[in-house]
């Protein structure tokens, strides 16, 4: 650390008479805060301003819940609408830092008489905010490296895909500030390591409860800034900076943590926290140790420190283990449990498993998502453990963990992407800083001034990959002019790549709002499928206000913020076994679903159904996660293995299971699909997601009637039916025939009916004496 | 979607049914009847029991039951409050009507008399099994080698049905402590299992059902008690129907003939048959047991309104209105068994509602459980309309005011942290003094 302090003035010292440096490094973070707004706004250039997907629908009523009312209203907000007929308590199961990040915005605009709609501050959050992540991962990096890295860092967080991918614009959702409060947070930790003040401890720990307060993965922090003191009680850095920083954070931000409903009690009781707890603890120990150090003779100070390391470790093991036996701690969540064990989930949580991005990484993922940052960044890795000090221990921690995390779960890459835009920068500024310096070894001024430059180009078309491998740092005295020169270039060319490809993935990839579907031509024309708007929008209009809609899990926000009626079940997957009851009904046969719908008060059935356009999310497709679930909850009422064939396919064609072409998913996705034909090469009821002819094509529904289908049948629905007002005979277990039903011989003209035995009168004969009449007789 | 306020005014799911006969009832208008028959002859041989009906107010239209014009609904109105079809033999109605027509207007809400005998058609027997029951084929008739009539011709087929083989249920037969039946005619069965037909009077356990010209060579339809003579259908929307196995019943004859069972039974005067006559069309036209649900309030105690949402643990008063149809008048119903219960899915509560003058009451305290619940009233009790009414409210969690401030069990918290602020205080008083101190040594 001291090395980089020394370098940084004795630069500025240098520059200080241009005066431009500061006015570049602005530029540059400058055009990094707009180039990362506006890379952000493909889906509302496209399509609109729009929330997207289903998290952000809820998050996007909640602030408008907030702004209508009061802070107080929605923290004690109960909503009746949702879990139907649970309720949720919103206010105590959420986090609700983001609401109240753009409800303060808002409240600021209205105090300015600048009228904006909330719903455009939420659509326009994220991207405001990755604004602010390239400005604390600029300063984050500053304190590690040099600022000309930090430069580096700033441009590249700005435009990677792998944050992007969460911070688009209608991405309203709470990753979009949490990394923000997350690099903001280590940046404030390193400063507060650095200079041992209980100021910055405090900052770090004011971030901290802003990050608490707007995402679950403040987990992550709480392990990995306690996992840094350990790693530096090891190496035999203590010192009392880090003393002071820790024991300022960890008290301050406990305490403030707690203050967040959500999150109450937990930093006390959850194993996910006793690092943390365990960590101070044993810093206190440390420096107890290092106090009577200076007072005891080394023999006795031997003899005292063994027993004390024996007995503290002993003491703070069984104190755990005997906490989460009794129960005071609980132990460790499923979800958790699931990062170590990545099969776990599959079996134990299949409401886990089914969610796409709690999937392992792929390794295709990390270059769509990095490029090329993923490839230097080892390289910056290596620098950092070159040149160890205190903070480049953190820097190196966070990425052995993140990748590790990274590699678990889709979803955590974005956890990793801050750490490896860091560790890039790293290694592209340390080799800029070897290639473009004068073999003359002129001032280091020019050398500044060229390496700002070149975070200039980067920053306006950056470009690509490794090569980091050639530079040997110190001993590349001899390499000569034009070879460097090549080499830059090439690096050059590879940041310009970087920039393409980022435009590309934000473009194609993560700049769909998924809620409106755009197709495309072979002529280029596009068309819009706004079947799911159309579909909600048809359930605010023409249903009762108190009408309750049963869907599938996953469209139970949309459902709520779109078509504002109740559900059963939405994406806050907090009750298990109400959603297994969902998927009971889902998977069982229509009478049996029957009884659990009139059991919820269901008035409306929802289905996704992709077959007429190939729309690959639809209900079909995720049948089987609703079987697994329901089955982990009534193993004797549904069973996985009779929904597939005996050969052991899930097929929905006529040699799909019997149970499987009569459950009410099936009835009601293909309803009416087999008369469809949808061209003249495939027959009537060929279903373009799956690829083959249904099974079952003469579907009849006893207890639902079709009420809606969409342009695109992308989203049906069903209304469910009241009991029948009569219940007709059977004729099963008796000998009299069923009444024969005989059609009619009465026609328009003609509309007298018939009687047994009736007298015929023709007009003009006396009628003849044998026909009697009847009914008198016996 | 902005805010969630639950609207209080009482969601009153009431069937349908019910309400429209309500608004009817006052007026002459329910009264409306379309009578099918065989022939007019029918009109003569039946004369009694039609005066009874005109006595009490009925406005009876005769149509023979294969007529062109016949018809129950015009320009999507029924015209016709009640149906009564004695004509067995019918094998297509005329005009409009058929079985789909029937039982449209049944799940309309009209109610239905129809009178079978051994000559049944295809188009009784049908609309019987869209009801539930199952009659026996043309052909067949119900023989009791016991329990038959001395008038009997030899077939023992005109029977006699015991009153205590009714249902036991005062509401539909009226006073049962009435001279035996005369029956001659078809019988049928009812699924046990379907929970809306009513079992009104069957047969005596050596009776059966078959054709009375053919050897038995296998099962009959019908043996024993299963051998209903009189079922009814009481469907969701309250609608009443009643089939009865023989359109003799109804017949001046059966009305005055003496009853004498001819295994030596006790001799009647006249049959039992006008007295249950009169109580089951009165029940089936609805003259009688017949409840409606006026109103409905639910507030906290103390109060006066519904409050937007209770909170957990409140004390609630819940009072239901409820009148009965008698004699043409409403008044208040003096049930004691109707219960009201408190339901998420399950029941949290179910309790008696007291009554006075017709207003049901219960007070009591909402469970510690958050979410929707109704205020359910579930009355349902063989003879009477079913009754049913459900009020949805909400149960909130407590509010973060309203939790308690202090509690006991964290007193030597509270203590602790004082004493560490008076500690830190006194500490760096005496920090501040000692360091100059210090100071002035080392100087």
């Amino acid at each position: 650390m001291a090395d980089t302090g020394s370098k940084t003035d004795i630069r500025n010292s240098l520059t200080k008479p241009a005066g431009w440096l500061s006015l570049v490094t602005f530029a540059v973070l400058s055009l990094a805060c707009v180039a990362g707004f506006s890379s952000r706004l493909f889906a509302v250039i496209r399509f609109e301003s729009i929330i997207h997907e289903f998290d952000p629908w809820f998050n996007y009523r909640a602030t408008h819940h907030m702004v209508a009312t009061n802070f107080y209203d929605f923290l004690n907000w109960f909503d009746e609408r949702a879990w139907y007929p649970l309720g949720r308590i919103v206010g105590g199961t959420v986090y609700p830092g983001l609401m109240v990040t753009s409800g303060s915005i808002h409240y600021v605009l209205s105090l300015l008489n600048i009228p904006v709609h909330i719903r455009d501050i939420c659509v326009f959050l994220a991207p405001m905010f990755s604004g602010l992540t390239a400005l604390a991962t600029y300063f984050f990096t500053k304190e590690l490296w040099t600022p000309g890295a930090g430069l580096f860092a700033a441009c590249f967080i700005a435009i990677v895909p792998g944050y992007i991918s969460r911070s688009v614009a209608g991405s309203y959702d709470n990753e979009g500030i949490a990394i923000f409060a997350l690099m903001f947070t280590y940046y404030l930790w390193i400063k507060a390591v650095k200079t041992g003040a209980i100021f910055w401890g405090a900052l770090t720990a004011l971030s901290y409860f802003y990050m608490v307060s707007a995402w679950g993965g403040y987990v992550f922090i709480i392990n990995l800034i306690p996992l840094h003191v350990f790693v530096l009680l090891l190496m035999g850095r203590f010192s009392r900076r880090i003393y002071v920083a820790y024991n300022t954070f960890y008290i301050l931000g406990t305490i403030l943590s707690m203050q967040v409903p959500f999150v109450g009690f937990q930093p006390l009781k959850t194993s996910e926290h006793m690092a943390a707890a365990g960590v101070f603890a044993l810093l206190h120990a440390y420096a107890f140790l290092q106090y009577v150090q200076g007072v005891l003779t080394k023999s006795e100070f031997r003899y005292f420190f063994l027993f004390a390391i024996v007995a503290a470790a002993g003491l703070v093991f069984l104190a755990v283990v005997g906490l989460t036996w009794a129960g005071v701690v609980a132990p460790w969540s499923g979800r958790f449990y699931s990062l170590w064990d990545t099969g776990y989930a599959k079996i134990h949580i299949p409401i886990i498993a089914s969610v796409s991005e709690h999937q392992p990484t792929t390794w295709v993922s990390f270059f769509f998502d990095l490029h090329i940052l993923i490839c230097v960044f080892p390289a910056g890795v290596w620098f950092c453990i070159k040149n160890i000090n205190d903070e480049r221990v953190f820097i190196v921690l966070y990425a052995v963990s993140a990748v590790y995390f990274a590699g678990v779960m889709v979803r955590l890459m974005l956890t990793l992407t801050p750490c490896v835009c860091v560790l890039a920068a790293i290694a592209f500024s340390k080799t800029f800083e070897i290639y473009l310096k004068d073999d003359t070894t002129k001032s280091n001024v020019e050398e500044e001034k060229q390496e700002k430059n070149s975070q200039y180009y980067d920053k306006v078309q950056p470009g690509k990959k490794q090569r980091i491998r050639e530079d040997r740092p110190k001993d590349a005295e001899g390499i000569g002019m034009n070879i460097k020169s090549i080499i830059i270039i090439c690096l050059l060319m590879m940041l310009m790549l970087f920039a393409v490809h980022c435009t590309w993935v934000t473009s194609n990839a993560y700049s769909s709002p998924s809620i409106v579907l755009a197709s495309y031509g072979n002529d280029g024309t596009r068309n819009i499928l706004d079947d799911f708007r159309e579909a909600y929008y048809w359930l605010r209009q023409n249903t009762d206000d108190k009408a309750r809609v049963m869907s599938w899990w996953d469209y139970g926000y949309q459902i709520a913020g779109m078509g504002n009626r109740t559900t059963l079940v939405d994406n806050n997957t907090w009750n298990n076994s109400h959603i297994a009851m969902v998927g009971k009904a889902m998977s069982s046969n229509e009478t049996a679903a029957y009884d659990i719908m009139r059991l919820l008060d269901v008035n409306y059935v929802l289905v996704i159904f992709g077959g007429v356009i190939g729309y690959s999310g639809d209900d079909i497709n995720k049948f089987l996660w609703m079987v697994r679930i329901a089955e982990g909850e009534h193993p004797r009422d549904i069973k996985e293995s009779d929904y597939f064939t005996p050969q052991g396919e899930f097929r929905v064609d006529s040699s799909g299971s019997k149970t499987l072409l009569n459950c009410l998913m099936y009835k009601l996705s293909y309803y009416r699909f087999g008369e469809l034909q949808l061209d003249f090469r495939t027959p009537p009821g060929y279903d373009r997601t799956r690829g083959v002819e249904i099974g079952n094509k003469n579907i009849k529904l006893t207890h639902l009637e079709e009420a809606y289908t969409t342009e695109h049948w992308l989203v049906r629905i069903y209304r469910v039916k009241d009991l029948s007002n009569r219940i007709e005979a059977t004729f099963s277990d008796t000998k009299a025939k069923k009444p024969k039903v005989k059609y009619s011989r009465k026609t328009s003209k003609k509309k007298r009916g018939s009687l047994k035995h009736k007298p015929k009168v023709v007009p003009g004969k006396k009628p003849t004496k044998k026909t009697k009449t009847k009914s008198k007789k016996n | 979607m902005t805010h969630f306020n639950f609207k209080m005014a009482p969601k009153i799911v009431l069937a349908g049914a019910l309400v429209l006969f309500a608004v009817f009832c006052s007026s002459h208008a329910s009264k409306r009847t379309l009578v099918l028959l065989d022939n007019w002859s029918i009109r003569e041989t039946h004369s009694v029991f039609f005066r009874s009906l005109r006595d009490r107010g009925f406005d009876l239209t005769f149509k023979p039951a294969d007529d062109a014009s016949l018809a129950l609904v015009k320009y999507g109105e029924f015209l016709y409050d009640n149906l009564v079809i004695f004509a067995p033999s019918v094998e297509e109605f005329g005009g409009s009507i058929d079985v789909a027509a029937i039982t449209s207007f049944i799940d309309g809400g009209g109610n239905v008399l129809v009178a079978a005998n051994s000559l049944i058609g295809e188009p009784i027997r049908d609309l019987a099994s869209e009801c539930g029951v199952e009659f026996d084929e043309e052909g067949t008739a119900v023989i009791d080698h016991l329990n038959y009539d001395t008038q009997d011709t030899g077939k023992h087929t005109l029977i006699v049905a015991d009153p205590a083989n009714l249902i036991d249920a005062k509401m539909i037969t009226g006073d049962t402590k009435i001279a035996p039946l005369l029956f001659r005619g078809v019988g049928m069965v009812a699924d046990p299992d379907n929970p809306l037909v009513l079992n009104v009077l069957h047969a005596s356990s050596t009776a059966y059902s078959f054709n009375t010209d053919s050897p038995i060579e296998e099962y009959p339809h019908a043996v024993g008690k299963n051998t209903l003579l009189v079922s009814a259908l009481q469907a969701r929307n309250n609608a009443r129907v009643m089939f009865f196995g023989s359109l003799d019943f109804f017949s001046d004859e059966f009305f005055s003939a003496p009853v004498q069972n001819a295994n030596g039974g006790q001799m009647f005067e006249t049959s039992g048959n006008r007295d249950l006559a009169t109580a089951l069309s009165q029940w089936v036209f609805k003259e009688k047991g017949v409840l409606k649900v006026g109103e409905v309030k639910h507030h906290k105690k103390g109060e006066t309104s519904p409050p937007d949402y209770y909170i957990i643990l409140e004390q609630v008063e819940y009072s239901i209105e409820i009148s009965e149809l008698k004699n043409g008048k409403w008044v208040p119903f003096d049930g004691k068994d109707v219960q009201l219960e408190f339901v998420r899915i399950d029941p949290f509560v179910r309790t008696t509602l007291k009554s006075t003058n017709g207003k049901f009451k219960a007070t009591f305290k909402l469970p510690d459980v958050y979410g929707v619940y109704q205020f359910r009233v579930d009355y349902n009790r063989v003879g009477y309309t079913h009754l049913f009414s459900t009020t949805q409210v909400s149960s909130h969690p407590l509010r973060h005011t309203q939790y308690e401030r202090f509690i006991l069990s964290a007193y030597p918290y509270y203590a602790s942290s004082f004493s560490m602020m008076f500690g830190l205080f006194i500490f760096s008083l005496v920090f501040l003094h000692y360091r100059e101190e210090t100071k002035e040594k080392a100087e």
